[in-house]
């Protein structure tokens, strides 16, 4: 990895990904920081990094490098973690029923996720379909629930959803630039994570004796 | 470019870069105007356009009360200058002012203005030398503009007729 992408690109990349995240357009423009829960899910997210080779912690921070490079490292490992949290916190639902459930999905699939080890390619896949579907159901699914019904159809079917779920599913609705923004801000974490030095994922013996049973292991 | 160069390079730029994303996390700014004006605030380079408020003085004076806050608005774009501030909540207060009873809204509006003068002000210490205002500190005015939102008994005290506005 170039000292460029190590000082500057993947720092600034983060660092645009933890304000942007946190941008709640409405009458208003607020930023929102991370939820306490969000910075847990950040740092079972870089944990998991670690555990599948695409984050190689030795290539940020080591007795080999100069003080100034690890000071380079530590940076890029700190901002990797906000920018997982705000994006994190910039899927979860804001309120009600669907927060709960997103938060619950997240840790549960991020602990699942660490159980199977899976490698830097599968890791990076299962992030973007992940990431892209929680983002198709904040942004399109919910919002287009909580939106105001235009037809009488709409307005009926809403105050159905409503009554039966007793008002926890909809959400406030969003700006129309949220989504936009939203999407923005996850391709950007997507494209850091990618660019992020990898190693060799530090398999199991087990799993290697099972992949590869003529080269076993003790 | 040396390495060492590029790495100290992007230490600063990180460091800068934060530091601005913080100062937005805390300030929480509306507009840009309100970005510009406080980063230039916060190296001493900000200074109203002492013409509008000059404009909004004038309006102020003559009990031209929203003429005045626009102005004052124009003089000080990012809401960073402690005295428009408290002209602005002075001049909420003048026009909500009433001898039966207060516009609340008005008043709320006022309150939000003078505790962002004091917030601004040295140690939340504001004392402005206009002989031709009876309130001459945030603290005198914020008072009366908490008093009038509240409701008690002396809001029932036929003598508040007499009241003059300050």
């Amino acid at each position: 990895m170039t000292a460029i992408r190590e000082a500057l690109v993947l720092p600034s990349l983060f660092l645009t990904v933890g304000l942007l995240g946190g941008v709640r357009l409405g009458q208003t423009v607020v930023l929102v920081p991370p939820s306490l829960f969000a910075l847990i899910l950040g740092v079972l997210l870089v944990r998991l990094l670690i555990q599948s080779g695409a984050l190689a912690p030795e290539r940020l921070l080591s007795s080999v490098r100069t003080p100034l490079a690890n000071v380079n490292g530590a940076i890029v490992l700190l901002t990797l973690w906000t920018a997982s949290a705000q994006t994190f916190a910039l899927l979860i639902p804001d309120a009600g029923l669907p927060r709960l459930a997103f938060n619950i999905y997240f840790l549960l699939l991020l602990l699942n996720t660490s159980a199977a080890s899976p490698d830097r390619r599968r890791l990076l896949r299962s992030l973007a379909v992940t990431f892209g579907s929680v983002f198709v159901l904040k942004f399109v699914v919910l919002a287009e629930l909580s939106a105001p019904g235009t037809g009488w159809l709409k307005r009926v079917l809403q105050a159905m959803v409503e009554g039966i779920t007793l008002g926890t599913l909809t959400q406030e609705v969003l700006h129309p630039a949220t989504g936009y923004i939203a999407f923005f801000v996850v391709g950007l974490f997507l494209l850091g994570v990618f660019l992020l030095p990898y190693g060799r994922p530090p398999a199991s013996t087990d799993l290697q004796n099972t992949l590869y049973p003529l080269a076993r292991t003790t | 470019m040396p390495e060492t160069t590029t790495r100290a390079a992007g230490v600063a730029v990180t460091v800068i870069y934060a530091a601005l994303i913080a100062w937005l996390y805390a300030r929480q700014p509306q507009t840009i105007a309100q970005v510009t004006g406080g980063l230039s605030a916060a190296v001493g380079a900000y200074r109203i356009d002492e013409q509008a408020f000059a404009d909004g003085l004038r309006f102020f004076q003559s009990d031209r009360f929203v003429e005045a806050r626009m102005a004052f608005a124009r003089a000080d774009p990012a809401e960073r200058d402690v005295r428009t501030q408290f002209y602005i909540a002075y001049a909420f207060y003048r026009q909500g002012w009433g001898r039966l009873y207060h516009d609340d809204a008005l008043y709320r509006e006022g309150l939000d203005a003078v505790n962002r003068a004091i917030a601004l002000a040295p140690h939340g210490r504001l004392i402005v030398d206009d002989a031709r205002l009876q309130m001459h500190t945030a603290d005198e005015l914020k008072a009366e503009l908490e008093a009038g939102i509240r409701v008690d008994a002396s809001d029932f005290n036929p003598a508040r007729l007499f009241r003059e506005r300050k």
